[in-house]
Protein backbone atom coordinates (compact mmCIF):
# COMPACT_ATOMS: atom_id res chain seq x y z
CA UNK A 1 0.00 0.00 0.00
CA UNK A 2 1.73 3.65 -0.98
CA UNK A 3 1.95 5.65 2.19
CA UNK A 4 -0.80 8.66 2.01
CA UNK A 5 2.01 10.93 3.44
CA UNK A 6 5.45 11.68 2.88
CA UNK A 7 7.44 13.26 6.09
CA UNK A 8 8.19 16.61 5.37
CA UNK A 9 12.03 18.00 5.27
CA UNK A 10 13.41 21.61 6.12
CA UNK A 11 14.14 23.73 2.87
CA UNK A 12 17.31 25.26 4.73
CA UNK A 13 19.45 25.46 7.66
CA UNK A 14 18.84 28.80 8.56
CA UNK A 15 15.35 27.75 8.42
CA UNK A 16 15.23 24.97 10.89
CA UNK A 17 17.54 27.49 13.42
CA UNK A 18 15.28 30.41 12.99
CA UNK A 19 12.35 27.99 13.71
CA UNK A 20 13.74 26.76 16.79
CA UNK A 21 14.73 30.06 17.92
CA UNK A 22 11.35 31.16 17.21
CA UNK A 23 9.60 28.45 18.93
CA UNK A 24 12.23 29.44 22.17
CA UNK A 25 11.64 33.06 22.06
CA UNK A 26 8.41 33.97 23.42
CA UNK A 27 6.47 36.37 25.47
CA UNK A 28 8.82 35.04 29.01
CA UNK A 29 12.06 36.62 26.77
CA UNK A 30 10.37 39.95 27.41
CA UNK A 31 8.52 39.61 30.29
CA UNK A 32 9.44 37.08 32.43
CA UNK A 33 13.29 37.46 32.23
CA UNK A 34 13.65 40.80 33.49
CA UNK A 35 11.05 40.45 36.01
CA UNK A 36 13.57 37.39 37.69
CA UNK A 37 16.47 38.89 37.22
CA UNK A 38 15.99 42.31 38.63
CA UNK A 39 14.10 40.40 41.59
CA UNK A 40 16.39 38.04 42.38
CA UNK A 41 20.30 39.60 42.78
CA UNK A 42 20.24 41.96 39.64
CA UNK A 43 23.70 41.56 37.49
CA UNK A 44 24.39 38.18 40.43
CA UNK A 45 21.81 36.68 39.00
CA UNK A 46 23.76 36.37 35.77
CA UNK A 47 25.89 33.50 37.50
CA UNK A 48 23.49 30.93 38.20
CA UNK A 49 22.14 32.15 34.92
CA UNK A 50 24.78 31.20 32.83
CA UNK A 51 26.19 28.02 34.47
CA UNK A 52 22.57 26.97 34.29
CA UNK A 53 23.02 27.74 30.53
CA UNK A 54 25.98 25.86 30.29
CA UNK A 55 25.31 22.70 32.40
CA UNK A 56 21.49 22.45 31.43
CA UNK A 57 20.01 24.63 28.79
CA UNK A 58 22.75 24.31 26.31
CA UNK A 59 23.13 19.97 26.78
CA UNK A 60 19.11 19.40 26.66
CA UNK A 61 18.76 21.62 23.29
CA UNK A 62 21.81 19.08 21.53
CA UNK A 63 20.18 15.92 23.95
CA UNK A 64 16.48 16.43 22.06
CA UNK A 65 18.23 18.42 18.52
CA UNK A 66 19.67 14.55 18.31
CA UNK A 67 17.34 12.49 19.74
CA UNK A 68 14.88 14.25 17.58
CA UNK A 69 17.14 13.67 13.96
CA UNK A 70 17.95 9.99 15.40
CA UNK A 71 13.65 9.52 15.64
CA UNK A 72 13.43 11.14 12.56
CA UNK A 73 15.09 8.37 10.73
CA UNK A 74 12.40 5.41 12.00
CA UNK A 75 9.46 7.73 10.38
CA UNK A 76 9.00 9.02 14.19
CA UNK A 77 8.37 12.96 14.61
CA UNK A 78 7.59 12.82 18.22
CA UNK A 79 8.50 11.25 21.70
CA UNK A 80 6.85 7.96 21.96
CA UNK A 81 7.98 7.00 18.53
CA UNK A 82 11.60 8.08 19.56
CA UNK A 83 11.61 7.05 23.01
CA UNK A 84 10.73 3.58 21.94
CA UNK A 85 13.17 3.73 18.49
CA UNK A 86 15.78 4.50 21.59
CA UNK A 87 14.73 1.89 23.81
CA UNK A 88 12.93 -0.82 22.29
CA UNK A 89 12.88 -3.86 24.71
CA UNK A 90 10.48 -1.56 27.29
CA UNK A 91 7.22 -1.79 26.33
CA UNK A 92 5.54 1.58 28.83
CA UNK A 93 8.12 4.20 27.57
CA UNK A 94 6.38 5.25 24.59
CA UNK A 95 3.32 6.12 27.04
CA UNK A 96 5.84 8.38 28.89
CA UNK A 97 6.73 10.28 25.38
CA UNK A 98 2.99 10.79 25.41
CA UNK A 99 4.04 13.59 27.25
CA UNK A 100 5.55 15.13 24.36
CA UNK A 101 2.61 15.88 22.55
CA UNK A 102 0.36 15.61 25.72
CA UNK A 103 2.41 19.18 26.94
CA UNK A 104 2.59 21.94 23.81
CA UNK A 105 -1.35 20.13 23.36
CA UNK A 106 -2.28 21.38 26.70
CA UNK A 107 -0.04 24.96 26.39
CA UNK A 108 -1.57 25.60 22.77
CA UNK A 109 -4.55 25.72 24.52
CA UNK A 110 -4.10 28.67 26.36
CA UNK A 111 -1.09 30.56 25.02
CA UNK A 112 -2.85 31.45 21.81
CA UNK A 113 -5.73 33.14 23.66
CA UNK A 114 -2.68 35.28 24.98
CA UNK A 115 -1.01 35.68 22.09
CA UNK A 116 -4.51 37.31 20.71
CA UNK A 117 -4.31 39.70 23.08
CA UNK A 118 -1.08 41.20 22.21
CA UNK A 119 -2.72 40.93 18.38
CA UNK A 120 -5.86 42.64 19.91
CA UNK A 121 -3.28 45.62 21.67
CA UNK A 122 -1.51 45.73 18.42
CA UNK A 123 -4.80 47.02 17.03
CA UNK A 124 -5.60 49.16 19.58
CA UNK A 125 -2.35 50.84 19.77
CA UNK A 126 -2.60 52.03 15.98
CA UNK A 127 -6.09 53.11 17.02
CA UNK A 128 -4.70 54.99 20.23
CA UNK A 129 -7.43 53.44 21.97
CA UNK A 130 -6.02 52.09 25.78
CA UNK A 131 -4.26 56.46 25.59
CA UNK A 132 -7.37 56.71 26.97
CA UNK A 133 -6.69 55.00 30.56
CA UNK A 134 -5.31 57.82 32.31
CA UNK A 135 -3.48 55.94 34.88
CA UNK A 136 -2.64 52.48 35.78
CA UNK A 137 -5.60 51.58 37.52
CA UNK A 138 -7.42 52.26 34.30
CA UNK A 139 -5.01 50.73 32.09
CA UNK A 140 -5.57 47.39 34.37
CA UNK A 141 -9.60 48.13 33.81
CA UNK A 142 -8.48 48.11 30.17
CA UNK A 143 -7.66 44.93 30.50
CA UNK A 144 -9.93 43.03 32.84
CA UNK A 145 -12.77 44.93 30.24
CA UNK A 146 -11.05 42.89 27.73
CA UNK A 147 -10.33 39.73 29.04
CA UNK A 148 -14.61 39.44 29.65
CA UNK A 149 -13.60 39.39 33.72
CA UNK A 150 -15.23 42.63 34.01
CA UNK A 151 -18.13 44.81 32.36
CA UNK A 152 -16.87 48.70 32.30
CA UNK A 153 -16.54 52.16 30.30
CA UNK A 154 -13.71 50.52 27.69
CA UNK A 155 -15.51 46.52 27.16
CA UNK A 156 -19.16 45.01 27.65
CA UNK A 157 -18.38 42.07 26.96
CA UNK A 158 -15.69 39.16 25.37
CA UNK A 159 -16.84 39.83 21.97
CA UNK A 160 -13.54 41.96 21.12
CA UNK A 161 -11.31 39.18 22.46
CA UNK A 162 -12.64 36.55 20.86
CA UNK A 163 -12.91 37.98 17.31
CA UNK A 164 -9.25 38.46 18.06
CA UNK A 165 -8.92 35.05 19.29
CA UNK A 166 -10.63 33.52 15.86
CA UNK A 167 -8.56 35.57 14.22
CA UNK A 168 -5.34 34.66 15.95
CA UNK A 169 -6.02 30.85 16.17
CA UNK A 170 -6.98 31.06 12.12
CA UNK A 171 -3.34 32.55 11.44
CA UNK A 172 -1.66 29.11 13.20
CA UNK A 173 -3.51 26.94 11.92
CA UNK A 174 -2.98 28.78 8.33
CA UNK A 175 0.77 28.03 8.88
CA UNK A 176 0.92 24.87 10.29
CA UNK A 177 -1.34 23.60 6.87
CA UNK A 178 1.35 24.60 4.60
CA UNK A 179 3.48 22.17 6.62
CA UNK A 180 7.25 22.27 7.72
CA UNK A 181 9.15 24.07 4.73
CA UNK A 182 6.07 26.24 2.83
CA UNK A 183 4.49 27.03 6.77
CA UNK A 184 6.83 26.97 9.91
CA UNK A 185 10.03 27.56 7.97
CA UNK A 186 8.85 30.74 5.47
CA UNK A 187 6.88 32.39 8.39
CA UNK A 188 9.95 31.74 10.88
CA UNK A 189 12.27 33.20 8.30
CA UNK A 190 10.30 36.37 7.70
CA UNK A 191 8.89 37.19 11.30
CA UNK A 192 12.15 36.33 13.59
CA UNK A 193 14.01 39.03 11.62
CA UNK A 194 11.09 41.42 11.83
CA UNK A 195 10.87 40.01 15.50
CA UNK A 196 14.91 41.19 15.86
CA UNK A 197 14.22 44.65 14.46
CA UNK A 198 11.39 45.48 16.70
CA UNK A 199 12.85 44.24 19.81
CA UNK A 200 15.69 46.89 18.71
CA UNK A 201 14.04 49.75 18.10
CA UNK A 202 12.67 49.79 21.13
CA UNK A 203 15.38 48.85 23.30
CA UNK A 204 16.96 52.46 21.28
CA UNK A 205 13.74 54.32 22.46
CA UNK A 206 14.58 52.98 26.26
CA UNK A 207 18.24 53.28 26.15
CA UNK A 208 17.43 57.26 25.23
CA UNK A 209 15.15 58.06 27.50
CA UNK A 210 17.84 59.85 30.05
CA UNK A 211 15.67 61.75 32.66
CA UNK A 212 12.52 62.12 31.44
CA UNK A 213 11.44 64.25 34.27
CA UNK A 214 14.09 66.68 35.52
CA UNK A 215 12.25 67.11 38.90
CA UNK A 216 13.49 63.64 39.75
CA UNK A 217 17.14 63.54 38.44
CA UNK A 218 17.82 59.88 40.15
CA UNK A 219 15.15 58.63 38.12
CA UNK A 220 17.11 57.86 34.81
CA UNK A 221 17.86 55.39 32.19
CA UNK A 222 21.15 54.61 34.29
CA UNK A 223 19.62 54.05 37.30
CA UNK A 224 16.97 52.03 35.67
CA UNK A 225 19.66 49.55 33.92
CA UNK A 226 21.62 49.62 37.50
CA UNK A 227 18.33 48.44 38.63
CA UNK A 228 19.01 45.05 36.75
CA UNK A 229 22.67 45.14 36.75
CA UNK A 230 24.27 45.82 39.71
CA UNK A 231 25.14 42.90 41.43
CA UNK A 232 24.09 41.82 44.77
CA UNK A 233 26.28 39.05 45.67
CA UNK A 234 24.60 37.67 48.64
CA UNK A 235 21.99 36.70 46.54
CA UNK A 236 23.91 33.44 45.64
CA UNK A 237 23.68 32.28 49.44
CA UNK A 238 19.80 32.09 48.47
CA UNK A 239 19.30 27.87 46.99
CA UNK A 240 15.66 29.86 45.68
CA UNK A 241 17.56 32.32 43.41
CA UNK A 242 19.61 29.15 41.83
CA UNK A 243 16.30 27.39 41.57
CA UNK A 244 15.14 30.44 39.33
CA UNK A 245 17.67 31.15 37.37
CA UNK A 246 17.78 27.23 36.42
CA UNK A 247 13.77 27.50 36.22
CA UNK A 248 14.37 30.71 33.42
CA UNK A 249 16.96 28.99 31.38
CA UNK A 250 14.66 25.86 31.59
CA UNK A 251 11.63 27.77 30.13
CA UNK A 252 13.56 30.47 28.02
CA UNK A 253 15.02 27.46 25.84
CA UNK A 254 11.62 25.27 25.04
CA UNK A 255 13.17 21.93 26.03
CA UNK A 256 11.43 19.52 27.49
CA UNK A 257 8.07 20.25 25.38
CA UNK A 258 8.88 18.09 22.98
CA UNK A 259 8.79 20.33 20.44
CA UNK A 260 12.87 20.49 19.44
CA UNK A 261 12.47 16.76 19.20
CA UNK A 262 9.90 16.86 16.72
CA UNK A 263 11.70 19.97 14.59
CA UNK A 264 14.94 17.87 14.24
CA UNK A 265 12.61 14.61 13.61
CA UNK A 266 12.83 16.74 9.41
CA UNK A 267 16.40 16.42 9.54
CA UNK A 268 17.94 14.66 7.60
CA UNK A 269 20.72 11.70 9.03
CA UNK A 270 24.12 14.09 8.05
CA UNK A 271 23.11 17.16 9.22
CA UNK A 272 24.42 19.03 11.62
CA UNK A 273 23.01 19.19 15.31
CA UNK A 274 25.95 20.72 17.36
CA UNK A 275 26.06 23.59 15.56
CA UNK A 276 22.84 24.89 15.03
CA UNK A 277 21.54 23.91 18.62
CA UNK A 278 24.21 26.45 19.65
CA UNK A 279 23.09 28.69 17.29
CA UNK A 280 19.16 28.41 18.31
CA UNK A 281 20.51 28.95 22.09
CA UNK A 282 22.09 31.99 21.11
CA UNK A 283 19.28 33.40 19.11
CA UNK A 284 17.63 33.30 21.99
CA UNK A 285 20.27 34.76 24.58
CA UNK A 286 20.14 37.69 22.39
CA UNK A 287 16.49 37.86 22.11
CA UNK A 288 16.01 37.27 26.15
CA UNK A 289 19.34 39.25 27.83
CA UNK A 290 20.24 42.29 25.11
CA UNK A 291 16.97 43.29 24.25
CA UNK A 292 14.31 41.53 27.06
CA UNK A 293 16.84 43.33 29.92
CA UNK A 294 16.71 46.42 27.92
CA UNK A 295 13.39 47.37 27.51
CA UNK A 296 10.87 46.93 30.17
CA UNK A 297 12.74 47.27 33.66
CA UNK A 298 14.42 50.47 33.21
CA UNK A 299 11.76 52.13 31.14
CA UNK A 300 9.06 51.08 34.11
CA UNK A 301 12.36 52.54 36.49
CA UNK A 302 12.58 56.01 35.02
CA UNK A 303 8.74 56.54 34.92
CA UNK A 304 8.09 54.80 38.04
CA UNK A 305 11.33 54.90 40.08
CA UNK A 306 13.30 53.00 42.87
CA UNK A 307 10.45 52.11 45.06
CA UNK A 308 8.15 52.55 42.48
CA UNK A 309 9.64 50.15 40.34
CA UNK A 310 9.16 47.35 43.21
CA UNK A 311 5.83 47.61 43.29
CA UNK A 312 5.75 47.17 39.53
CA UNK A 313 7.99 44.17 39.72
CA UNK A 314 5.94 42.37 42.01
CA UNK A 315 2.61 42.71 39.86
CA UNK A 316 3.72 39.91 37.92
CA UNK A 317 4.92 39.26 34.17
CA UNK A 318 1.35 39.99 32.42
CA UNK A 319 0.86 43.06 34.54
CA UNK A 320 4.17 44.72 33.14
CA UNK A 321 3.26 43.75 29.88
CA UNK A 322 -0.11 44.72 29.47
CA UNK A 323 -0.48 46.99 32.25
CA UNK A 324 2.54 48.58 32.76
CA UNK A 325 3.98 49.28 29.66
CA UNK A 326 1.03 50.16 27.54
CA UNK A 327 0.86 53.08 29.95
CA UNK A 328 4.45 53.91 29.99
CA UNK A 329 4.71 54.09 26.04
CA UNK A 330 0.81 56.40 26.36
CA UNK A 331 3.36 59.05 27.84
CA UNK A 332 5.93 59.23 25.31
CA UNK A 333 6.08 60.88 21.47
CA UNK A 334 4.77 58.04 18.77
CA UNK A 335 3.38 56.26 21.41
CA UNK A 336 0.97 54.56 18.46
CA UNK A 337 3.88 53.57 16.92
CA UNK A 338 5.72 52.84 19.94
CA UNK A 339 2.72 50.53 21.34
CA UNK A 340 2.57 48.65 17.70
CA UNK A 341 6.15 47.76 18.46
CA UNK A 342 5.93 46.45 21.80
CA UNK A 343 2.85 44.11 21.19
CA UNK A 344 3.67 43.76 17.29
CA UNK A 345 6.80 41.86 18.76
CA UNK A 346 5.16 40.23 21.32
CA UNK A 347 3.04 38.76 19.18
CA UNK A 348 5.36 37.40 16.73
CA UNK A 349 6.85 35.84 19.69
CA UNK A 350 4.12 34.38 20.44
CA UNK A 351 3.11 32.62 16.78
CA UNK A 352 6.34 30.91 16.54
CA UNK A 353 6.02 29.49 19.33
CA UNK A 354 2.74 28.64 19.29
CA UNK A 355 3.01 26.99 15.90
CA UNK A 356 5.47 24.80 17.36
CA UNK A 357 3.23 24.14 19.99
CA UNK A 358 1.09 22.70 17.68
CA UNK A 359 3.68 20.83 15.22
CA UNK A 360 3.86 17.61 17.74
CA UNK A 361 0.47 16.50 17.61
CA UNK A 362 0.10 16.84 13.94
CA UNK A 363 3.29 15.12 13.48
CA UNK A 364 1.80 12.45 15.70
CA UNK A 365 -1.61 11.88 13.70
CA UNK A 366 0.67 11.83 10.36
CA UNK A 367 3.42 9.62 11.27
CA UNK A 368 1.65 7.29 13.20
CA UNK A 369 -1.56 6.91 11.36
CA UNK A 370 -0.40 7.82 8.30
CA UNK A 371 -2.85 10.48 7.32
CA UNK A 372 -2.11 13.03 4.87
CA UNK A 373 -1.12 16.76 6.61
CA UNK A 374 -4.53 18.10 5.51
CA UNK A 375 -6.28 15.65 7.51
CA UNK A 376 -4.23 15.71 10.70
CA UNK A 377 -4.57 19.65 10.74
CA UNK A 378 -8.42 19.31 10.06
CA UNK A 379 -8.92 16.56 13.08
CA UNK A 380 -5.93 18.96 15.29
CA UNK A 381 -8.02 22.38 14.89
CA UNK A 382 -11.20 20.87 15.51
CA UNK A 383 -9.79 19.21 18.52
CA UNK A 384 -8.25 22.28 19.91
CA UNK A 385 -10.64 24.65 19.05
CA UNK A 386 -13.18 23.22 20.93
CA UNK A 387 -10.55 22.84 24.27
CA UNK A 388 -9.31 26.54 24.26
CA UNK A 389 -13.08 27.44 24.82
CA UNK A 390 -12.47 27.00 28.68
CA UNK A 391 -9.62 28.76 28.89
CA UNK A 392 -11.55 31.86 27.27
CA UNK A 393 -14.46 31.61 29.29
CA UNK A 394 -13.21 30.60 31.97
CA UNK A 395 -10.07 32.67 32.71
CA UNK A 396 -11.26 34.04 35.71
CA UNK A 397 -12.03 31.24 37.25
CA UNK A 398 -8.00 30.24 37.12
CA UNK A 399 -8.12 27.46 34.69
CA UNK A 400 -5.24 28.88 32.59
CA UNK A 401 -2.95 29.11 36.03
CA UNK A 402 -4.41 25.04 35.89
CA UNK A 403 -3.16 24.12 31.91
CA UNK A 404 -0.24 26.21 32.79
CA UNK A 405 0.79 24.33 35.57
CA UNK A 406 0.29 20.90 34.22
CA UNK A 407 1.27 21.96 30.83
CA UNK A 408 3.88 24.66 30.63
CA UNK A 409 5.68 23.75 34.22
CA UNK A 410 5.38 20.26 35.69
CA UNK A 411 5.37 17.95 32.21
CA UNK A 412 8.66 20.40 30.88
CA UNK A 413 10.61 19.31 34.04
CA UNK A 414 9.31 15.55 34.35
CA UNK A 415 9.86 15.19 30.27
CA UNK A 416 13.12 16.86 30.13
CA UNK A 417 14.15 14.65 33.14
CA UNK A 418 13.62 11.80 31.21
CA UNK A 419 14.90 12.23 28.04
CA UNK A 420 18.08 13.67 29.93
CA UNK A 421 18.36 10.05 31.83
CA UNK A 422 17.20 8.28 28.24
CA UNK A 423 19.82 9.77 26.28
CA UNK A 424 22.42 9.49 28.24
CA UNK A 425 21.83 6.01 30.26
CA UNK A 426 19.41 3.62 28.02
CA UNK A 427 20.86 5.06 24.35
CA UNK A 428 24.33 5.15 26.27
CA UNK A 429 26.77 8.00 26.24
CA UNK A 430 29.38 6.06 23.66
CA UNK A 431 26.78 6.20 21.38
CA UNK A 432 25.29 9.75 22.03
CA UNK A 433 28.15 11.23 21.79
CA UNK A 434 28.95 9.49 18.56
CA UNK A 435 25.51 10.52 17.22
CA UNK A 436 26.00 14.13 18.32
CA UNK A 437 28.69 14.43 15.92
CA UNK A 438 27.64 12.76 13.06
CA UNK A 439 27.66 15.81 10.38
CA UNK A 440 28.92 18.23 12.95
CA UNK A 441 30.00 21.49 11.88
CA UNK A 442 31.69 22.10 15.48
CA UNK A 443 33.09 19.45 18.09
CA UNK A 444 31.35 19.98 21.35
CA UNK A 445 34.23 20.28 23.84
CA UNK A 446 34.71 16.51 25.63
CA UNK A 447 33.99 18.07 28.90
CA UNK A 448 30.44 17.58 27.92
CA UNK A 449 30.42 14.21 27.87
CA UNK A 450 30.60 14.35 31.61
CA UNK A 451 27.82 16.96 31.96
CA UNK A 452 25.46 15.15 29.77
CA UNK A 453 26.36 12.14 31.49
CA UNK A 454 25.95 12.95 35.45
CA UNK A 455 25.45 16.51 36.03
CA UNK A 456 22.59 17.70 33.63
CA UNK A 457 20.46 14.88 34.71
CA UNK A 458 21.22 15.49 38.73
CA UNK A 459 20.81 18.99 38.11
CA UNK A 460 17.03 18.04 36.86
CA UNK A 461 16.63 15.78 39.61
CA UNK A 462 17.55 18.79 41.85
CA UNK A 463 15.24 21.30 40.57
CA UNK A 464 12.27 18.40 40.01
CA UNK A 465 12.86 17.81 43.80
CA UNK A 466 12.95 21.14 44.85
CA UNK A 467 9.84 22.67 42.69
CA UNK A 468 8.10 19.51 43.65
CA UNK A 469 8.46 20.37 47.14
CA UNK A 470 7.89 24.63 47.11
CA UNK A 471 5.36 24.77 43.99
CA UNK A 472 4.37 21.13 42.86
CA UNK A 473 3.05 19.64 46.04
CA UNK A 474 0.65 23.59 47.22
CA UNK A 475 -0.41 23.58 43.89
CA UNK A 476 -1.35 19.68 43.83
CA UNK A 477 -3.55 20.25 47.16
CA UNK A 478 -5.17 23.33 45.99
CA UNK A 479 -3.63 25.61 48.41
CA UNK A 480 -4.73 29.48 47.67
CA UNK A 481 -7.15 28.48 45.32
CA UNK A 482 -10.06 30.37 45.97
CA UNK A 483 -13.24 28.10 47.35
CA UNK A 484 -15.74 29.02 44.64
CA UNK A 485 -13.27 28.23 41.87
CA UNK A 486 -12.22 24.67 43.13
CA UNK A 487 -14.76 22.73 40.98
CA UNK A 488 -13.47 24.49 38.00
CA UNK A 489 -10.36 23.28 38.74
CA UNK A 490 -11.41 20.12 39.36
CA UNK A 491 -12.95 19.65 36.28
CA UNK A 492 -9.83 20.90 34.64
CA UNK A 493 -7.71 18.40 36.39
CA UNK A 494 -10.50 15.46 35.00
CA UNK A 495 -10.01 17.17 31.02
CA UNK A 496 -6.36 17.01 31.40
CA UNK A 497 -6.54 13.42 32.67
CA UNK A 498 -9.02 12.34 29.80
CA UNK A 499 -6.80 13.77 27.33
CA UNK A 500 -3.64 12.32 28.74
CA UNK A 501 -6.06 9.07 28.48
CA UNK A 502 -6.84 9.46 25.09
CA UNK A 503 -3.20 10.23 23.57
CA UNK A 504 -2.15 7.23 25.49
CA UNK A 505 -4.81 5.41 23.60
CA UNK A 506 -4.03 6.54 20.32
CA UNK A 507 -0.61 5.32 20.84
CA UNK A 508 -1.32 1.72 21.55
CA UNK A 509 -3.69 1.64 18.82
CA UNK A 510 -0.78 2.99 16.44
CA UNK A 511 1.51 0.42 17.34
CA UNK A 512 -1.17 -2.26 17.92
CA UNK A 513 -1.98 -1.48 13.89
CA UNK A 514 2.36 -1.16 13.08
CA UNK A 515 2.38 -5.00 14.69
CA UNK A 516 0.10 -6.64 12.62
CA UNK A 517 1.17 -4.65 9.86
CA UNK A 518 4.84 -6.11 10.45
CA UNK A 519 3.33 -9.62 11.04
CA UNK A 520 1.28 -9.04 7.70
CA UNK A 521 4.66 -8.35 5.67
CA UNK A 522 6.36 -11.51 7.21
CA UNK A 523 3.77 -13.96 5.90
CA UNK B 1 24.60 52.04 37.58
CA UNK B 2 27.74 51.01 39.66
CA UNK B 3 31.33 49.11 38.24
CA UNK B 4 29.23 45.77 39.24
CA UNK B 5 26.53 46.46 36.97
CA UNK B 6 28.68 47.47 33.75
CA UNK B 7 30.88 44.84 34.35
CA UNK B 8 28.23 42.19 34.54
CA UNK B 9 26.10 43.83 31.35
CA UNK B 10 29.45 43.81 29.45
CA UNK B 11 30.44 40.37 30.35
CA UNK B 12 26.80 39.33 29.42
CA UNK B 13 26.37 41.04 26.46
CA UNK B 14 29.87 40.88 24.82
CA UNK B 15 30.03 36.86 25.41
CA UNK B 16 26.21 36.30 23.70
CA UNK B 17 27.28 38.34 20.89
CA UNK B 18 30.32 37.14 20.73
CA UNK B 19 28.85 33.47 20.26
CA UNK B 20 26.26 34.50 18.09
CA UNK B 21 28.92 36.38 15.83
CA UNK B 22 30.89 32.92 15.81
CA UNK B 23 27.64 30.73 15.49
CA UNK B 24 26.23 32.69 12.26
CA UNK B 25 29.58 32.54 10.80
CA UNK B 26 30.04 29.43 10.97
CA UNK B 27 26.46 28.45 9.47
CA UNK B 28 26.48 30.70 6.52
CA UNK B 29 30.18 29.37 5.64
CA UNK B 30 28.27 26.18 5.35
CA UNK B 31 24.70 27.05 4.43
CA UNK B 32 23.53 24.28 2.76
CA UNK B 33 22.25 21.31 4.52
CA UNK B 34 23.64 17.77 3.28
Amino acid sequence: MKPKHTRDTWGSRLGIIMAVAGSAVGLGNFLRFPVQAAGNGGGAFMIPYFISLLLLGLPLMWIEWTLGRFGGGFEHGTAPGIFHTVWKKNRFIKYFGVIGIFGPFVIFIYYTFIESWTLAYSYYSLKGLYTQAADQASMQAFLKGYQGIEHNAFFQGLGPAYIFFLITFALNIFVVYFGIKGGIETLSKIAMPILLCFGVLLMVRVLTLGTPDPAKPDWNLLNGLGFLWNPDFSALKSAKVWLAAAGQIFFTLSVGIGVILTYASYLSRGDDVALSGLTAVTTNEIAEVVIGGSIIIPAAFVFFGPLGIQAVAKQGAFDLGFVTMPFIIGKLPLSALLGFLWFGLLFLAGITSSISLAQPAIAFLEDEFNITRRRAVSIFAAFAFILCQPAIFLLSKGVVNELDFWGGTFCLVLFGTVEAILFAWVFGMDKAWEEIHHGADIRVPGIYKFIIKFITPLFLLCILGFWFYQEGLPTILLKGVEEANRPYIFWTRIGLISLFVLLSVLVKIAWSKRAKKAQRELI
Amino acid sequence: MNTGGWTFLALSWGGIIGLGVFCFYKVFSKRKIS
